[in-house]
């Protein structure tokens, strides 16, 4: 192990700078003056396709059932009914659940399941990167190898164990083994090796600190910016799995939002006369912006775990 | 640990314990020893599920990484304008669940009514079923580069980004073209970096479930019972109540991943590039 120099905060805000001042002038390149304005349209072109479909999620967000199929998709229809759209979320149409409830449902699961999963990972990393002993390598290679098992492969069995010991339409069912994150583990393990001093943590053993007090006191502040990472990719993995959930779950009241939505968009198919479908995409439309804004608001974290992560390579 | 063994290892175990049993009506569950194997490996549709993915995958998994390779370069080099605006919006489909995109995506291909299917009509190319059984694999395609491409360029991009400058001045100085630097000099040095990425995308396709079990829902005549080697497992676990065969189908998934992360491994490994 190489010793630690740079903490990786200071290291990304000499990057941030880096980016400015480090990068060689794109001018050099002696480009023609069109390629650059071509490849600019290009980029364009690329982000309307990215964009095109958010951006005709929030506008049928505003429109009724008949104007979903009667109206130009990409630009506004008749009354703007956002408000009722929302509204009719809170409802039960046609005994497929209601929207709140799944919403709820996915708050509880996503922040529980990531907080655990950031305090084990944390917990895991600390001792894998402070600690050598007998196994810890192999212990270590065995949580990467999990990395490569098929979620689809976990699902199954766990619900088969569900079934054995009553965690099936259990809550803590969908919450226990969110908490479990290789990849959270490992990034913090890389973080703690980069970022907390050997030094330090040797300094506070002679002046007499217990061992759970230099890693609450130590080695937690110093490795915030890691901890914010792996919470937020939990969330993210958490928010977005559906799998498990559509598999341990038969409860509608206990659906998160990917399967409730997707209950829903089989029940709007199947040709019930309710108004399904402003349902399905209004909700759709609420599932998605809280972890866009997340991310917005936070892009310098989600960076922050890409690195570590391309580091793997 | 313990979670991850309780959570990670118990099952699988569990797992393949149970995919030797078979549930009867009549008698109960019985050993079976290795009949659910016979039964997937014998299985048709379990089979050429494995071989849709394995297409879709060869396919899927050298466009977006070559869509996010190009335009992860083109922003390192700083020949786009408003490149930051571009990375942050190019990322956002990561933030959208699968279950989400492919309701999106269902609505805007729809037979007739489909913007898109309106466009496509309006070039000439008639209606166009996107769901129809040709078609269906390249729509998934189309939703699935469209959630990871941006993903995919986020870590190529950082990696780039760890290039030293100097390596790019030396090279100009010597009079090598844009194109030259990117495709003879980067693309070597972020190797490593697209190695891995192969991997992550590769399982992943080979785990294809969402996307298509929702489109289903649209489109039932479009997604078979056994579409995707998942779609195979659960429709046959939690469908048909065969949770027996469906562990054992799992397993055979598991190790089909397993063998070819093995095989990955082993090129790597061969090449010097893993630890």
């Amino acid at each position: 192990m190489t010793a630690p120099t740079a903490a990786p905060v200071t290291a990304r805000r000499a990057k941030k700078s880096r980016a400015v001042t480090d990068q060689v002038p794109a001018h050099l390149y002696g480009l023609r003056r069109g390629t650059s304005a071509v490849l600019t349209i290009l980029a364009a072109l690329f982000a309307v396709f990215i964009l095109a479909p958010l951006v005709w999620l929030l506008i049928n967000a505003t429109k009724s059932q008949a104007e979903i199929y009667t109206s130009f998709g990409f630009w506004f229809a008749g009354p703007f009914r956002l408000w009722q759209n929302v509204a009719g979320l809170g409802q039960d149409i046609s005994g497929a659940g209601v929207f709140i409830q799944w919403f709820g449902n996915t708050l509880l699961y996503a922040v529980s399941g990531a907080v655990g999963a950031t305090i084990l990972s944390a917990l895991a990393g600390y001792g894998f990167s402070r600690y050598r002993f007998r196994g810890g390598n192999a212990m270590f290679f065995l949580v990467m190898a999990t990395l490569l098992v098929p979620l689809t492969s976990i699902a199954l069995p766990l619900f088969l164990v569900y079934s054995k010991v009553g965690l099936v339409n259990s809550v803590w069912g969908m919450i226990l083994p969110s908490m479990v994150s290789p990849i959270g583990i490992y990034l913090m393990r890389t973080y703690l090796d980069a970022s907390v001093p050997k030094e330090l943590i040797e300094a506070a053993r002679i002046d007499g600190a217990s061992e759970l007090g230099i890693f609450v006191r130590i080695a937690l502040p110093l490795s915030v910016p890691g901890l914010m990472t792996v919470l937020l990719i939990s969330i993210v993995a958490i928010w977005n799995n559906y799998f498990l959930p559509l598999i341990i779950f038969s409860k509608n009241n206990l659906y998160p939002l990917t399967v409730g939505l997707s209950a829903l968009s089989k029940a709007a198919e199947t040709g019930t006369k309710a108004e399904l479908l402003p349902v399905l995409i209004t909700g759709g439309l609420v599932t998605v912006l809280p972890l866009i804004v997340l991310f917005l608001l936070l892009e310098r974290y989600f960076r922050g775990g890409m690195l570590q992560g391309s580091v793997t390579g | 640990m313990l979670m991850l063994a309780l959570f990670m290892l118990v099952p699988t175990i569990y797992a393949i314990w149970s995919s030797l049993f078979t549930t009867k009506i009549i008698g109960g569950r019985q050993f079976a020893g290795l009949a659910n194997y016979v039964t997937v490996f014998e299985s048709g549709e379990f089979w050429s599920g494995v071989i849709r993915v394995l297409i879709f995958g060869a396919i899927q998994v050298p466009v977006t990484l070559a869509l996010a390779f190009l335009f992860a370069a083109l922003f390192d080099a700083g020949v786009i304008r408003g490149s930051r605006f571009f990375r942050t919006v190019y990322f956002m489909p990561f933030a959208v669940p699968g279950v989400v995109a492919s309701v999106m995506w269902s609505f805007l291909l729809l037979p007739n009514f489909g913007p898109y299917a309106q466009f496509v009509k309006q070039l000439g190319f008639g209606n166009v079923n996107f769901f129809s059984s040709s078609l269906i694999l390249p729509t998934i395609m189309l939703i699935v580069i469209w959630e990871w491409t941006g993903y995919n360029m986020t870590i190529l991009y950082t990696s780039l980004k760890a290039i030293p400058k100097e390596v790019t001045e030396a090279a100009i100085v010597e009079g090598a073209s844009l194109w030259r630097i990117i495709l003879r000099i980067k693309l070597p040095m972020v190797m490593p970096s697209i190695v891995m990425l192969v991997f992550l995308n590769a399982v992943g396709a080979l785990q294809l479930f969402t996307e298509p079990s929702i489109l289903a829902a649209f489109q039932p005549q479009a997604v078979s019972f056994g579409f995707t080697p998942s779609l195979f497992v659960y429709n046959t676990a939690v469908g048909s109540g065969q949770y027996e065969l469906g562990a054992a189908a799992a397993i055979v998934l598991a190790l089909i991943i397993g063998a070819l992360s093995v095989a990955g491994f082993a090129v790597r490994r061969r090449n010097g590039e893993f630890r």
